[in-house]
């Protein structure tokens, strides 16, 4: 057991625990920033899976793995308007809708393999990828035990780092970030002051679209250099639950997600060990159900915000 | 003495619709006159009993009911033909190869497809119903499955009694997976679609570890991975048994969902159980001030919800596939989530958007083998279609437009001095069709 844990617990574990971790960090921060404004937001699976194949196509077809990374957050933004869309202006049902931009999600990512690479599976590899942009930050690399993890690593992962301070920022400190927390907890109350819900709201949606599209791009052209069906794999939902399970604050989010890194980048090293012998499948099993462990163990700590998932309709005074 | 006559026709007209409905399922296509038929009478029963106001009403009302969905599949199918034509595909031939395919060449496949999703659509809707998002019904789906090869490959029974017992299992293996998911949503509050999801994502991923368990050889080159197949006793009867012209693969599991449907619906609506259930649903706070136990209710909910999806995976693999398969993405619990959004959770409405779902997935295989247009269109067309009957502004100003439409005709029928009295009250029932069908 004790030999188990040290050939686990490596140096590259760390570094693997914290880019396994990028994703869910950008699609549990947009979870935050939607169900902070009163968004239950489902979609975000979806979400991730469309801006993974359109990162992976422009980046194809341009040569230009950054114009990939624009054209990621690009379709991500648009393809959320759409879930925006139809849960402020339509009134759908959040969890409903959220729902619908999945289903469609993954129709239209399966479709448009077969319309730009004729078939179905797996793109065309991307000539450049993110990952030849990793860079190490001089100073800080040299931190012991966490310096490599953190700050030698690629773009996407730097950005999800400033982004978990850039919204906690927001948060706590701008008139933006307790806008969205009124429109959370009490939208009327927002009305009032004379600010819109609805604008609030369609800018939180489209920011969780930027983010999932970010998650998505790191997904297909910079873990990777191709986009795979189905490559979200629940990612959407584990985000879910690490918002759960932080709290519904972005620095929550972040322990969160990093827990959830690390039970992926373990279950990675330790299948490739091999000396347990135990089916595969069991480690594939271990994000799954760290996910029900984390959400079962910490959900009665915090409280959701009041007016989550429920429709707010101006018209009708509110509700 | 019309009372009477309304009587008969009660018992008269279901004796028609029920044989008329499996000679149909069988790609008989001549029961759609028994069905005809019986509507015809029940019609003749009603304006015996009612008067030909009452039944002209009935006409009308399912007339309405219809509207909406055929609009909407319409718009769905337009702007699918968009899409074809921006990507170079020939929506003409491709939709004619898509009804073709899903009404008439492949309707036995259709009715197949359609089986598992009407049990994992009742699920899905029972939770509904009960306020909660079953979104996880894929794997239990899958334990059902498993259920079945488990004790399938496992014993040697009769039919009569290892059938049940295969549904009996497939039922506490569905329920138990929701035990945990119900479990946290009544103790902590943690979102059912979180967990349920995980245990859906959970299962699917073991499903390679089942079969092997069950003896499947993990060595061979075999893809999807597959049990032996399950002894012959143990499998549904066919259609073929009792109408010779049916497909061979046709089973009856079909018409056992279709009992489960109207079972869920009496559950739903005529039983203390189905009561809460809804209560809670609408409305928790004011269903405890009533003392009703909303811990209890939902748990129930989440646990029957379990065991109605699970039903599917057993009736699927005693029906059809004869053994586990792995799955590789059949989809069956996602998709249950659409036919019961597209049918509201009405669980009778739901056998007919099981049948649309089934017929747009058959029809869209025809399609991509007979024309190359690639299938994954119909998966676009299905979510825009949801869309579009799921945006209830879009449906009530659609729905008083159509009512202004009725109201307009009628006002006019009364005009030209038609049997009247009817006619203002058919006005106003136009006029509320756009909020009855949104409610």
């Amino acid at each position: 057991m004790i030999d188990f844990l040290t050939a686990l617990l490596t140096p590259q574990l760390l570094e693997a625990t914290v880019r396994l971790s990028t994703p869910v960090t950008f699609a549990a921060l947009a979870a935050v920033v939607c169900e902070r404004s009163g968004i239950t937001n489902i979609a975000m699976e979806g979400i991730m899976l469309v801006g993974a194949f359109f990162a992976a196509w422009v980046g194809w077809k341009t040569g230009n793995p950054w114009l990939g990374l624009l054209g990621g957050i690009a379709s991500g933004a648009l393809f959320a308007l759409l879930f925006g869309w139809a849960t402020i202006s339509l009134h759908i049902n959040h969890v409903v809708a959220g729902a619908i931009m999945n289903i469609l999600a993954f129709g239209l990512t399966r479709y448009l393999m077969v319309v730009c690479y004729g078939r179905q599976g797996t793109s065309d590899a991307i000539p450049l990828t993110l990952h030849h942009y990793k860079f190490a930050i001089p100073v800080l690399t040299d931190l012991p035990y966490a310096g490599q993890a953190f700050f030698d690593q690629t773009p996407l992962v730097y950005l999800s780092l400033l982004s978990v301070a850039a919204w906690a920022w927001v948060f706590k400190r701008t008139r933006l970030g307790l806008s969205m927390i009124a429109s959370g907890e009490h939208p009327m109350a927002l009305e009032t002051l004379g600010r819109s819900v609805y604008r609030v709201r369609y800018f939180a949606v489209i920011m969780s679209g930027v983010l999932c599209g970010l998650a998505g791009a790191f997904l297909s052209i910079e873990n990777s250099n191709s986009f795979t069906e189905g490559m979200t794999n629940g990612r959407g939902f584990i985000a879910l639950a690490a918002n759960i399970a932080g709290g519904w604050r972005p620095l929550g989010v972040f322990v969160a997600s990093l827990f959830f890194g690390f039970v992926d980048a373990a279950q990675l090293r330790a299948q490739s060990l091999g000396f347990v012998r135990l089916p595969s499948e069991i480690f594939l099993v271990f994000p799954y159900v760290a996910t029900i462990a984390a959400v079962a163990g910490l959900v009665r700590k915090s409280r959701p915000p009041a007016a989550v998932g429920k429709d707010f309709d101006i018209e009708s005074g509110g509700e | 003495m019309s009372m009477k006559a309304g009587r008969i026709t009660r018992i008269v007209a279901p004796l028609l619709a029920i044989p008329g409905t499996i000679l149909y399922l069988a790609s008989y296509f001549r029961g759609a006159w028994l069905l005809l038929a019986a509507f015809a009478i029940y019609l003749a029963g009603r304006a015996a009993d009612l008067g030909v106001p009452a039944a002209a009403e009935v006409v009308r009302r399912s007339l309405r009911r219809a509207a909406m969905p055929v609009a909407g599949i319409v718009a769905a199918l337009l702007i699918g033909a968009i899409i074809m034509v921006s990507t170079g595909y020939d929506p003409f031939t491709s939709y004619g190869a898509l009804f073709y395919g899903g009404l008439v060449r492949g309707w036995s496949v259709s009715v197949l497809n359609a089986t598992p999703l009407l049990f994992t659509g009742l699920a899905v809707a029972f939770a509904f119903q009960g306020g909660l998002f079953n979104i996880g019904a894929q794997g239990q789906y899958t334990i059902g499955v498993v259920a079945a090869a488990w004790i399938g490959l496992g014993m040697r029974l009769p039919g009569h009694i290892g059938i049940p017992l295969v549904f009996l299992v497939a039922a506490l293996f569905g329920a138990a997976l929701n035990a945990l998911p119900a479990l946290l949503k009544v103790r902590t509050g943690a979102h059912e679609v979180v967990t349920t999801m995980m245990f859906a994502y959970a299962v699917t991923t073991l499903s390679p570890m089942f079969i092997r368990a069950f003896g499947g050889d993990p060595s061979t080159s075999m893809h999807p991975y597959a049990t032996d197949q399950i002894p012959a006793s143990f499998w549904l009867p066919l259609f073929k048994d009792f109408l010779p012209k049916a497909n061979y693969r046709l089973h009856v599991g079909i018409l056992l969902a279709i009992g489960a449907a109207f079972l869920v619906r009496f559950v739903l609506l005529r039983t203390g159980l189905g009561y809460k259930v809804r209560a809670v649903g609408h409305n928790p706070v004011a269903a405890r001030t009533q003392g009703i136990s909303v811990g209890w209710i939902t748990a129930a909910s989440l646990l029957l919800s379990g065991a109605l999806a699970a039903a599917a995976g057993a009736t699927q693999a005693l029906g059809l596939d004869h053994r586990m398969y792995q799955d590789l993405g059949s989809g069956y619990g996602w998709n249950g989530i659409s036919v019961a959004l597209l049918a509201r959770n009405d669980p009778v409405a739901i056998i007919f958007t099981s049948l649309l779902w089934g017929l747009l997935d058959s029809g869209g295989q025809f399609m991509a083998r007979t024309t190359r247009t690639p299938n994954s269109i119909i998966e676009i067309v299905k979510a825009i279609l949801l869309f579009l009957l799921l945006a209830e502004v879009i449906y009530r100003k659609a729905g008083s437009s159509f009512g202004a439409l009725f109201a307009g005709l009628a006002a006019r029928m009364k005009a030209f001095g038609d049997s009247g009295g009817g006619g203002g009250q058919r006005g106003r029932g136009g006029g509320s069709g756009g909020e009855e069908a949104g409610a």
